[in-house]
């Protein structure tokens, strides 16, 4: 038999411990070993993506070279950033709702999956970028990071933006379905709108303006700079307006949770 | 021991209207175990929820100076694609058992006798073995209070035997707050009741009173909705001999005071209630069929109040066997309407003379 708690009472914060690691525990097994090819999947997704892009690329020729780094790499770093920041909002989509059953025990909060299932996405995303970049080291085709701080804090910031959204997202897409999508709806055109497949340095200034409302770009082109010496980013991004961007969504994503945190669980 | 004030609870917001919960205030004291009763949609297993912290109430608020489980029951606790053994892990490791989640597993396998369904995905169990695990699981914990909604129901015999004697080899230690249409049970591991009307609470230290009055009033419905197209003096029972009409506002009255004297701990229900007024309403009309009228209760002592309370047992076995032997006969819908109603009257008027005796007796000191 087992007393619930050794001591009289557990702190919030054991709990709050005891319940990540319970979720942790669960949530990666079934990311990893539910799914039928999980780990495949994880890999081969961004590898066959790359490999069309590549072609299309290579077949349109529209424009010219991307100054001061080379095209294949510059799309991986962009892809990888970017399935980071997606991955991160899509996985908060369905974590409230996934884990409807769990919140018969008061422990278990809504928030608590979102939070989990971005740890985990961002661990297995920064895995399979290391994987990349030691596949491409065997291919002789230089991915290492020439900054190499630069490159983790940006990536770092990358998981907080994606953090950010998730949690907005979830709330939302829980509460109104329709949110979920129109988002699956977004996600292709902001592929292209972030710079990740062509390059946006060349557009006219005043739809850039308008491209750098978008703080995915701001982030990728750091990233970018942090692999690539010599690489010029799109002028006008920065990272205050990222970080500002990305502070407002944590903020209001839990805040939302707060607010919302009985509707969710009485879903 | 669990103490609730003024809890008021509702799901949908901005309408005033629709209270499930209202101004309930209980104290469920340590080592006592508590059936709760009362209408499908009464708010048994909302109470619950906001008992084992999983809601949050409107108002009010609850205190647990106990070890709470979760509500055991048919829907949640489970994630249906992960196996039984998964979900056991994570509720083990959830409550912080960092290094005993084997031991927890070990004994809530050799409870629920799963046998190889423990490694099955949950989806894939009937509510029966869902029931089985779930129970398992809060029994490996060491709970002070467990909260169970409709958990037994669907088990088979064996595992209902089980069960129950698991709960009463820790009754010394641990109670039980339980939700369940099936009063053997209720019965069986309570001790105090719970019912739940219109949105308000009533405690009963005695189950067998709770269940009483939940059955004058699902009854009272019944026979309200039954005899809605009769006329009033239709309904009058067939040993109606000369006793004195009683004018409707008295009789209210003094059900409203007998009914308040039963509920020592649970805010006075305010008598709102279509159907149940309309039976006071019908009684009170009514010649009384045997012995004394409501009011004139008051007034007697405890030996007249017993004689009193016997005579009306007797006119109601009387009104029931009446009505069992018509009913055989094949009777007309009509004349089943007017036994209906009698029966309601005569239990109506047993309940009212048990409940002032019963408040008599605990207000009178101990006879040793």
């Amino acid at each position: 038999m087992l007393t619930p708690d050794a001591s009289p009472e557990r702190s919030s914060w054991e709990v709050t411990r005891s319940v990540w690691y319970a979720m942790f525990m669960r949530e990666a097994i079934s990311r990893t070993m539910a799914d039928r090819m999980g780990w495949f999947w994880m890999i081969a997704e961004p590898m066959i993506f790359i490999l069309i892009m590549v072609a299309i690329r290579s077949f349109i020729r529209s424009d010219g070279l991307i100054v001061g780094a080379p095209f294949i790499p510059w799309m991986i770093v962009g892809l990888m950033g970017f399935f980071l920041v997606r991955e991160g909002m899509m996985r908060g989509l369905g974590a409230v709702g996934a884990n409807q059953a769990l919140y018969a025990y008061r422990q278990v909060r809504p928030v608590d999956p979102v939070l989990v299932r971005n740890f985990l996405e961002g661990m297995l995303r920064s895995l399979i970028f290391l994987l990349f970049i030691a596949g491409a080291a065997m291919l002789q085709v230089d991915l290492a990071p020439d900054n190499a701080l630069l490159a983790m804090s940006i990536w770092l910031s990358l998981w907080c933006l994606g953090l950010g959204l998730g949690l907005i997202v979830s709330v939302l897409g829980t509460l109104i379905p329709e949110v979920g999508i129109i988002l699956r709806m977004m996600i292709m055109p902001l592929l292209i709108l972030s710079g990740v497949i062509f390059p946006i340095h060349n557009m006219p200034h005043w739809l850039l303006e308008y491209l750098l409302l978008n703080p995915v770009v701001h982030g990728l082109e750091f990233l970018r700079q942090g692999f690539f010496e010599g690489y010029q980013r799109v002028p006008g991004s920065s990272m205050t307006y990222f970080w500002l961007v990305t502070l407002t969504c944590l903020a209001l994503g839990l805040a939302l949770h707060l607010r919302f945190q009985q509707r969710l669980i009485a879903q | 021991m669990i103490d609730i004030r003024g809890l008021y609870k509702r799901y949908h917001q901005h309408s005033a209207a629709d209270w499930v919960l209202k101004d309930i205030n209980l104290t469920v004291p340590t080592g006592v175990s508590v059936g709760l009763l009362g209408r499908n949609g009464a708010g048994k297993s909302t109470l619950l929820r906001l008992i084992a912290g999983m809601d949050t109430p409107e108002r009010g608020e609850i205190h647990r100076r106990a070890r709470v489980s979760w509500p055991m029951g048919l829907a949640g606790g489970f994630q249906g694609s992960m196996t039984g053994r998964q979900n056991v892990k994570f509720v083990a490791r959830v409550h912080g058992g960092r290094r005993n989640v084997q031991s927890v597993i070990d004994s809530v396998e050799a409870f629920a006798e799963l046998g190889s369904a423990f490694d099955e995905p949950i989806r894939t169990y009937s509510s029966g073995m869902r029931a089985r695990l779930n129970f398992g699981l809060s029994l490996a914990f060491d709970f002070d209070v467990y909260l169970s909604d409709e958990a037994t129901s669907v088990g088979d015999r064996a595992f209902k035997a089980k069960a129950s004697k698991a709960f009463k080899e820790r009754v010394n230690r641990a109670s039980l707050i339980m939700v369940s249409h099936s009063e053997g049970i209720l019965l069986d591991l309570c001790q105090a009741g719970i019912y739940l009307k219109d949105g308000g609470a009533l405690w009963f230290d005695d189950i067998r009173e709770a269940i009483a009055a939940y059955h004058a009033d699902s009854d009272a419905v019944l026979s309200g909705q039954g005899i809605s197209s009769a006329t009033s003096s239709a309904a009058t029972s067939s040993t109606a001999t000369g006793a004195r009409r009683v004018p409707p506002e008295r009789a209210m009255t003094v059900a409203q005071r007998s009914g308040s004297a039963s509920t020592v701990r649970a805010p006075v229900p305010s008598p709102t209630s279509t159907a149940v007024d309309g039976n006071d309403r019908l009684d009170a009309q009514q010649p009384s069929a045997e012995g004394a009228t409501d009011d004139a209760l008051e007034a007697m002592d405890m030996a007249e109040l017993r004689h009193e309370l016997r005579l009306r047992k007797a006119a109601f076995d009387r009104v029931k066997a009446t009505a069992k032997r018509s009913a055989s006969g094949g009777a007309q819908d009509s004349t089943d309407r007017q036994q209906a109603a009698a029966i309601t009257i005569a239990r109506d008027r047993l309940h009212t003379a048990r409940r002032l005796l019963q408040a008599r007796k605990r207000q009178a000191p101990p006879s040793n």
